[in-house]
């Protein structure tokens, strides 16, 4: 990122609030946005390593007293196994 | 939380947050195992947008069109499987502790079930991969978990998580990566890791 950029979201967060969505929020945002990390960078990579098959799965574990109807899919976080 | 249902459809998240997310997917998706031939040809199509990120993702792009699937998997398998010891050894308890399965991946495990994340059947390997450890942080960021305590993982939690389990020795993963004398398309990888960690963090410290 550039200088000057470091020195907005730093001059930014001098100046912060304190909540996401606040200046720190956008200081943050800018950084992202400078570092090269802009949203749509990865294309259609993003489809393939969000798409099911593409990648491991993560998904919320079991919690206690809900049953196991959904268990195939609850329990799985990833899948790193193929090795 | 009332019933399973409810976090099953992740929270609305930021564009730039989305893209941290995708971001550890996709390492998580290079790191788990090695890309097919479909996947190389997408990741050939990638156009960084500039910064240092950005330009590490133009060499991945370009190493994906320089090579072809069945020299990948065998580098992968060289740097991380390799017969008699791998080149890499991509878990954080042997970076923190210079052996295997040590207290790190204990303190992981613990802060695992706060957060309410499990590992998935059938996986033997410990859960401080950093493929699974990427795979987590994606999810922390798009809100897939469900935290022991029903609330759902900010921030601060994120970067709880990233500063203790993460942040505290990928960085030097990555970079070794990128130096691997093995490695040709993976040291791309590692270029793209180490830059998006060393933006990750200082992210952190302007929210904080």
């Amino acid at each position: 990122m550039t200088r000057n950029a470091v020195k907005a979201t730093d001059e930014a967060v001098k100046q912060g609030k304190d909540t996401q969505g606040t200046d720190k929020g956008l200081a943050r945002r800018d950084l992202f946005r400078a570092a090269g990390l802009g949203v749509g960078a990865l294309g259609a990579v993003a489809a393939g390593v969000t798409a099911t098959g593409g990648t491991a799965e993560a998904a919320p574990a079991e919690t206690t007293s809900t049953g196991y109807r959904e268990t195939d899919h609850v329990r799985k976080v990833y899948e790193v196994s193929r090795f | 939380m009332s019933s399973a249902v409810d976090h099953i459809v992740p929270p609305a998240v930021a564009e730039e947050e989305l893209f941290r997310a995708q971001v550890y997917a996709l390492l998580a998706r290079l790191l788990a195992r090695p890309p097919d031939a479909a996947f190389l040809t997408a990741l050939g199509g990638l156009a960084g947008e500039g910064g240092e990120f950005g330009a590490a993702l133009d060499r991945l792009a370009e190493a994906a069109r320089d090579s072809d699937p069945a020299a990948v998997e065998e580098e992968f398998t060289t740097l991380f499987i390799g017969v008699g010891g791998s080149e890499r050894t991509p878990y954080g308890s042997f970076y923190l502790t210079g052996f295997l399965n040590e207290k790190p991946l204990a303190e992981l495990r613990v802060a695992m079930a706060r957060l309410g994340i499990a590992r998935a059947d059938g996986v033997t390997e410990p859960e401080d991969h950093i493929a699974a450890l990427c795979e987590m942080m994606a999810g922390l960021i798009g809100g897939e978990f469900a935290p022991e305590d029903g609330d759902t993982v900010g921030l601060d939690g994120q970067r709880a998580f990233f500063d203790r389990h993460v942040g505290s020795w990928a960085g030097r993963f990555f970079a070794d990566l990128e130096t691997s004398p093995s490695a040709r398309f993976y040291r791309a990888v590692g270029a793209v890791g180490r830059s998006f960690l060393a933006v990750e963090a200082r992210a952190f410290d302007l929210a904080a």
